[in-house]
């Protein structure tokens, strides 16, 4: 069994430093492992993500996160990942990592995705520069996540990224901002190379619980959504392989 | 033109861009209802004190408006259980 912990939009800042640390102090009881989903800061600042490094650092499982839209305000991605890097956080971008949790391989493979909306209803990359620009980011990120995917070689493997693949997942938000809040080529990408279960932030006001059109779990962990500091899955690897089919 | 004179849909926009855009906020998840002279805010936050930062920037850009802030600050405690995936 594998107990992966999750979660999503902390947003911290020095005005929240220490809000979430003393419920990640009993992580190491119930989980083999922590995702962070994005928009871990406010406003993408060196000085948040110092805060972010002191909340999630040292704990007693394996951190794992990707960055999400507020966390490149302020442009400074590539900062805040050696930031985090240095308190022992795993930072993915486009790229995935295998970590041994009871004698099973756990592959995570992370992207900060983008929008564009769902099929049949999403942009195209067509028109002005800044669509094509828009809808080409999506494209990349996506193409980035199928292959970190498939570059995993493990016994389970995990999707995680900021923005939603799935619109189920979003179930509360207006639906005229879907196209802001995820894209359906990161669940494309996520079905093709058949992984396990995906973790994704970003929709404050969406829904828990999702799928896939190749039927791979979606969790929309967004702690306004799980209302909570986390939220613990445990996952059978035997098991999952049926139900995925 | 003041919040007064121009039609509720568009204060109602400039608010909401106003609480995501302004440093002081940069919440994207918080919901603006306008009804007269009254705006009503919903949503999550991450603390008190961000809750109270959306009442200083409401009041900023129109401060004719009567501010009913019901953000809710989001629970950050252990989960109760977990979820079995099988």
């Amino acid at each position: 069994m594998i107990r992966i912990a999750a979660v999503g939009d902390v947003h911290l800042a020095p005005d929240a430093s220490g809000h979430l640390r003393p419920a990640l102090e009993e992580l190491g009881d119930c989980a083999d492992l922590l995702l962070l989903a994005g928009d871990l800061t406010k406003h993408g600042t060196v000085e948040e993500a110092e805060v972010v490094a002191r909340e999630f650092g040292g704990l007693a499982v394996p951190v794992v996160a990707v960055l999400g839209n507020h966390d490149h305000h302020s442009d400074l991605g590539d900062e805040l990942s050696t930031v985090l890097s240095d308190a022992g956080i795993t930072v993915l971008e486009g790229n995935g990592i295998v970590l041994d949790v009871n004698d099973t391989k756990v592959g995570v493979a992370g992207v900060k995705g983008f929008g564009g909306g769902f099929a049949g209803k999403c942009a195209s990359a067509f028109g002005e520069q800044e669509m094509k620009a828009f809808v080409n980011h999506t494209v990349e990120v996506s193409d980035q996540l199928g292959k970190a995917l498939d570059g995993l070689d493990a016994d389970v493997r995990v999707a995680l990224t900021h923005y939603a693949p799935v619109k189920e997942t979003l179930r509360g938000e207006p639906l005229e901002i879907y196209p802001f809040l995820g894209s359906y080529l990161l669940a494309e990408a996520i079905d093709k190379a058949r992984a396990d279960i995906a973790f994704h932030g970003h929709a404050h006001a969406g829904t828990e619980h999702g799928m896939t059109a190749g039927g791979v779990r979606v969790r929309n962990v967004a702690q306004p959504v799980i209302r909570s500091a986390y939220k613990v899955y445990s996952l059978e690897p035997a098991e999952l392989e049926r139900a995925v089919g | 033109m003041t919040p007064d004179q121009e039609p509720p849909q568009y204060a109602v926009a400039r608010l909401r861009r106003a609480l995501a855009e302004d440093p002081r906020t940069a919440e994207q998840g918080v919901r603006v209802d306008l009804r007269g002279e009254q705006v009503y805010l919903s949503g999550d936050v991450a603390s008190e004190e961000r809750k109270h930062r959306l009442d200083e920037v409401v009041h900023d850009i129109a401060a004719n408006l009567k501010v009913h802030n019901d953000v809710h600050v989001v629970e950050a405690q252990a989960p109760v259980g977990r979820e079995e995936l099988r």
